[in-house]
């Protein structure tokens, strides 16, 4: 292959592994074209191994490099067809929305939406579509005060459907499309692929993991907080080592005379951190039980001394429960939610579990205490529970708040605002988050 | 460090010092790589799949001195850079001569180069091993940036010094911290997984040739099976395999059985947590079931 071609060919393929995230430098394709042009182009396997050495630099990053590759040196006939697929694709995708746009008119005015509504409304299932075309009918037939209703209802009508396709949004949860699929054919194969492997489980919704795959995501669970035990439990300081202790210097040299043979120096040691984790197991948080626990199980067996409670409306010490030596997940389960299950699922008050960890539970809260709060954040008085967040903070290390609601809809829930100037807080629902929240972890203590 | 000899030469230089590859771990070609390219390797993967051995492997196809930085958190400049003779320097000044200048003190006879700048002094050819790079901090790794992106390094008293012979350098990483971009940027990445049942038949074999063809088997397979199926704390070692595989060659086994898997399984699973599991969930039966293909 002559240079200009596979300089060309290389950045094509460099485009795409930039698509899922993978970062290039100039440096890594100068390394990945010499590396080619040292190795040769004859055996597949071997400019698979050098495209993977040079540009990818992360375990993370192979199952996407894998595809990519698998795409880009697949026949030209697979690739056409690809190509045909994922065009295709994007033409339903602007018929079906040429379709709502025609549909959804109020006395043959378009009425308001965002994209992201009408491609909820492209996901509904045909009943509802017919409920809400119906509903639709009827208003612009409709008699106000003995009149027919006119344009200025419309606003009306818009709202009912903003309150109906948001509802739905959430209840579709994040499984249609709600952005215009892509037309190029390789990279959908690419995306397609990669949501059936390994990474699958990285990027899927903790909620939506059947049981099956459970026993392989709990490795990836207990994995992911071993790395976070192991940040957050570092005890040295960085940097250059302490000042020079002058007391013990001198008494240590008064054997020699008084001569400074030997230094001591004072060594920078952080404390030893103390983990408290507040796990929500209200109403909306049950469909993360199974991860949460999992989490707590991860967490729990490999540091010791972990203090853990989980809230709803109100505030339960599990530590105990835990600590009589961890046996099996299972077990753990058993033994430290049996006869609380009647106080959960239900309504959420941070506000009250926060003021009964200060007054119950005080001893857990030290300058040395890193809290872990694993919560969608929607709690009842919001504003009081922010108060106690913010005397929380005053006494903690730090606060970590682990988040189940997806970040863009932060700005839906209030008490999030009130919440995040006490707090770091990561959206954390799915095991990719976790790890993303894991390379900033540095920054945490 | 360049190589004069191609990678066919190379893979076959690495079994003759008795480290196995396979065409599928790309290790062999990684490190031929990194050697062309004279980049910097970085080695991840979980504990005990070898990481630390392709280093030692790759010293004795260099011919090379191998020089190690086992890092720990705390690890600071002073241990892995250089320091200064303090007690040598006082006893020379104590000594009173009189045309004694300060630069008489601040010269090489007073270094006491560690790890780092021992790599970049060597005359000889040199393997840097820089293990578990994951456990230091971040102020180290940027550090350490410095020093192997130029290959020299300044002493305030002394001047810059050059790499004389620029060392081969490998950075293992077990990924308990995630790295910088920029310090992955510059190396050559390799992630080595647990061997297959195949690799470590070889592994077995070629470590203990006497070993019988069906124990090494059932070994590999049974250690294999407890890798993948059990969500143990810690995962045996190619290490743990073969002191496993030499306890059995000694007793005189030339079949697995319960009683003595029961007996020796301490050498593969090394906590009370992970015993406690392989029982609970498997037990040697059905591990031996599972190696023998009952």
């Amino acid at each position: 292959m002559e240079r200009s071609e596979l300089d060309r060919h290389l950045l094509e393929f460099i485009r795409l592994l930039r698509e899922g995230g993978i970062s290039v430098s100039l440096t890594e394709v100068q390394d990945a074209l010499q590396g080619l042009t040292l190795i040769g182009m004859a055996d597949k396997s071997q400019v698979e191994g050098v495209l993977q050495s040079t540009l990818v630099k992360s375990v993370n990053q192979l199952p996407w490099f894998q595809e990519v590759f698998r795409v880009f040196f697949a026949t030209p006939e697979a690739q056409s067809n690809w190509q045909k697929e994922a065009q295709e694709k994007a033409e339903s995708w602007e018929k079906g929305m040429a379709e709502t746009r025609k549909e959804l008119r109020f006395q043959g005015e378009e009425l308001e939406l965002t994209d992201e509504q009408r491609a909820t409304y492209m996901s509904l299932p045909e009943n509802e579509k017919e409920r809400l075309k119906k509903f639709l009918e009827r208003s612009e037939e409709g008699v106000r005060n003995g009149i027919p209703v006119d344009h200025s209802f419309q606003p009306v009508v818009e709202k009912m459907f903003h309150g109906s396709l948001e509802y739905w949004k959430r209840k579709l949860g994040e499984d249609f499309l709600i952005a215009p699929p892509g037309q190029e054919g390789l990279l959908s194969e690419v995306e397609r692929a990669v949501r059936q492997k390994e990474m699958h489980y990285l990027t899927k919704d903790l909620k939506d993991i059947p049981p099956e795959e459970w026993p392989e995501v709990s490795k990836l669970i207990r994995r992911l907080s071993r790395r976070l035990a192991s940040q957050v439990s570092r005890r040295l300081r960085q940097g250059k080592r302490g000042s020079l202790d002058m007391r013990r210097t001198v008494r240590e040299n008064l054997r020699y005379g008084g001569v400074l043979i030997k230094q001591s120096y004072r060594k920078k040691r952080k404390g030893k951190p103390k983990f408290v984790l507040i796990c929500d197991l209200s109403g909306s948080m049950v469909k993360y039980t199974e991860f949460i626990l999992q989490f707590i199980y991860g967490l729990t067996s490999l540091v010791a001394g972990i203090e853990t409670y989980v809230f709803a409306s109100h505030l339960a010490d599990i530590t105990p429960r835990i600590r009589g030596g961890i046996q099996s997940f299972q077990g753990m389960v058993n033994t430290s939610l049996t006869g609380l299950v009647e106080e959960f699922g239900g309504g959420t008050n941070l506000a009250v579990s926060l003021e009964e960890l200060h007054e119950q539970h005080g001893h857990s809260l030290s300058r040395r205490t890193v809290l872990f709060i694993l919560s969608d954040a929607q709690t009842l008085e919001g504003e009081k529970a922010a108060v106690y967040l913010k005397k929380t903070r005053r006494k903690v290390r730090e606060i970590i708040w682990l988040n189940t609601l997806p970040e863009k809809r932060w700005k839906d829930v209030k008490s999030i605002d009130l919440f995040r100037p006490y707090c770091q807080m990561f959206e954390c629902n799915t095991l990719e988050h976790l790890q993303d929240i894991l390379k900033k972890s540095p920054g945490f203590v | 460090m360049k190589l004069d000899m191609s990678l066919n030469d190379f893979e076959q230089a690495l079994t003759r010092e008795g480290y196995i590859t396979e065409k599928e771990d790309r290790i062999a070609l990684t490190a031929y790589l990194a050697a062309q390219l004279e980049k910097p390797m970085l080695i991840a993967g979980p504990p005990g799949v070898g990481k630390t051995e392709i280093a030692k492997a790759l010293s004795q196809v260099f011919s090379a001195n191998l020089i190690r930085l086992q890092c720990y958190e705390g690890l600071d400049e002073n241990k892995a850079l250089y320091e200064w003779n303090y007690q040598r320097q006082l006893i020379r000044i104590q000594m009173k001569e009189a045309n004694l200048r300060e630069e008489d003190l601040f010269g090489l006879d007073y270094l006491l180069p560690r790890p780092l700048l021992q790599g970049l002094m060597s005359e000889e050819p040199s393997v840097l091993l820089i293990d578990e790079i994951d456990k230091t901090d971040a102020e180290f790794e940027a550090f350490l940036l410095e020093v192997l992106g130029e290959f020299q390094v300044t002493i305030p008293e002394m001047g810059t010094v050059k790499a004389r012979q620029r060392p081969f350098v490998i950075l293992t990483s077990n990924g308990e911290r995630e790295l910088s971009d920029a310090l992955k940027r510059r190396c050559v990445f390799l992630y080595v997984n647990p061997p297959t049942v195949e690799k470590e038949v070889r592994i077995l074999r070629s470590k203990y040739p006497e070993l019988p063809d069906k124990l090494a088997f059932q070994v590999a397979k049974a250690v294999s099976i407890l890798r993948e199926r059990l969500a143990l704390q810690k995962i045996p070692s190619i290490a743990e395999t073969m002191d496993w595989a030499k306890a059995l060659l000694v007793m005189g086994k030339t079949d697995l059985d319960p009683a003595w898997v029961d007996a020796t399984l301490n050498l593969l699973l090394k906590s009370k947590e992970d015993l406690e599991l392989f029982y609970r969930e498997m037990g040697a039966e059905r591990l031996l079931g599972e190696a023998k293909g009952i």
